[in-house]
């Protein structure tokens, strides 16, 4: 096969899969953009390590399969391969996620300011305990729609999975560049992180039960929940 | 309007919480005992959202059919609570208890827990300043003539035993002898039965004029003296009645 003037570089650019190329000191000669993202969750050095450990022996190419999981990110598999002494590639292959079933139902969807919910819950959780509580907000997030109780709900039931953790960090973002498709739209993605040096585990199912429920992606780990809202105007 | 004060840093964030969501479509609930001012501060925080109390069943679901926004007092008593639909709708709802733990959660975002006046003392100087006048002013006395800390600070049944406590001490400490006579008076009519009556009723009397008498002078000696009686008349009295 003769392709020699084809540049395949923009199709591993748009791969939804990552792609990183290292030196052998463990520097990034080249990412894909989903790479980019991906090392917003996980350091470089891991990622460097992970693909010493997975490496061929000799020169050429290695699929293993390996469930990986930084935050958001879900792989299956990695390939990681080199041709010369100077260049090792890895790429990490998504794991297929699981469709939200729960329909949009913009009608019954209130336009609505995060920020007034999240200080109301705060406020509410402030009645019960008294864990300094630290909150980094982006005061210019969009208004979105949203079922108003039922996210209270899901606020109340995650920050009561931190009542007895010192030093709570709530961090609300937008995950610049995230896009989730609704009803073949794209739609921009609000980051509501809430971390401490640990938690409780008794409300995970009815955390996941309302988030699916608002359309809202969870992620729940040892000490920290985060939620990825869809911003459906 | 009824006001609602407090200096209750808990009581303020419930206020904080539910003035944010004021202009949302959120259900909430206050929960706490009974006469520790759930109702006053909702209504005092939503004066223009129609109230409707749990007891009357068929008045909830006739408002939820057509309106959004309802406040609902004594939650508690309705009985098909698992039925109801608050969605997209602005419920704000006081309780007693909490009853079915589970359908509270299910029903409502916002649930928050009102302490009582013993758990924020702050609050009582509020309530107990409102009471006297209240009471000086139904009365017709001065109230600058009592002081917080004479008033006695009855919580167990919360504001409403406090609030007795209150009237009751300034009557009681206002009455004529003509008031004290028509009280005994009043009670005996109703109360007088049986074999043993004098003996039943004279400690009414005798408990209070010597229990008074004891710590107005001190000694027995003087006491007896003051009233008359031989010292050992008294001694036996003082021991008849269990006066320490």
């Amino acid at each position: 096969m003769n392709t020699p003037s084809i540049d395949f570089r923009p199709f591993v650019e748009w791969d939804n899969n990552p792609f990183i190329l290292f030196d052998p000191k463990g520097k990034i000669l080249y990412l894909n953009n989903s790479a980019e993202i991906l090392l917003g969750y996980v350091s470089k050095k891991e990622l460097f390590d992970l693909a010493l450990t997975y490496a061929p022996q000799n020169f050429g190419y290695k699929t293993t399969s390996i469930a990986l999981r930084y935050e958001a990110f879900n792989f299956y598999s990695i390939t990681v391969g080199y041709e010369n002494e100077e260049q090792l590639a890895i790429r990490f292959y998504n794991a297929p996620r699981l469709r939200n079933h729960t329909p949009v139902e913009k009608e019954k969807l209130t336009l609505t300011d995060i920020n007034l919910l999240l200080e109301a819950n705060i406020a509410l959780f402030k009645t019960k305990n008294s864990n300094p509580l630290q909150l980094l907000t982006d005061p210019d997030m969009p208004q979105l729609r949203i079922d108003q109780n039922r996210f209270s709900k899901l606020l109340r039931k995650v920050l009561e999975s931190f009542r007895a953790s010192d030093s709570i960090r709530i961090e609300l973002k937008l995950l610049v560049g995230e896009h989730v498709i609704i009803d073949e739209q794209k739609i921009s993605i609000a980051q509501l992180s809430t971390m401490a040096n640990g938690r409780y585990v008794d409300h995970d199912k009815e955390i996941k039960i309302l988030s699916e429920e608002c359309n809202i992606r969870s992620n729940l780990q040892e000490s920290s929940i985060k939620l990825e809202i869809p911003l459906i105007t | 309007m009824e006001t609602f004060y407090t200096d209750s840093p808990q009581v303020q964030q419930i206020i904080q919480g539910l003035n944010l969501t004021r202009t949302l479509f959120v259900s909430s609930i206050v929960i706490g005992e009974p006469h520790i001012g759930k109702k006053t501060l909702v209504t005092h925080l939503f004066p223009d959202i129609p109230v409707v109390s749990g007891k009357n069943q068929d008045e909830v679901e006739a408002i939820l059919e057509h309106s959004d926004e309802l406040i609902i007092t004594n939650f508690e008593k309705l009985s098909n609570k698992e039925n109801l639909v608050f969605d997209n709708k602005r419920i704000i709802a006081t309780a007693d208890y909490i009853g079915n733990q589970k359908t509270i959660d299910s029903l409502f975002a916002f649930i928050y827990m009102m302490p009582t006046y013993k758990e924020r003392p702050e609050d009582l100087k509020h309530l107990k300043t409102r009471f006297l006048k209240e009471a000086a002013a139904t009365l017709m006395l001065d109230a600058s003539s009592y002081t917080l800390s004479q008033l006695p600070t009855d919580l167990t049944h919360n504001s409403k035993s406090l609030k007795r406590a209150i009237y009751h001490y300034l009557m009681s400490r206002n009455m004529s002898k003509k008031e004290i006579e028509e009280t005994l008076f009043t009670y005996f009519l109703e109360h007088l039965e049986g074999n043993n009556g004098y003996k039943e009723y004279v400690g009414m009397y005798e408990r209070p004029l010597i229990k008074a008498g004891l710590k107005k002078y001190g000694s027995q000696l003087k006491l007896s003296e003051i009233l008359g009686i031989n010292r050992n008349t008294l001694r036996k009295k003082i021991h008849e009645h269990a006066i320490d």
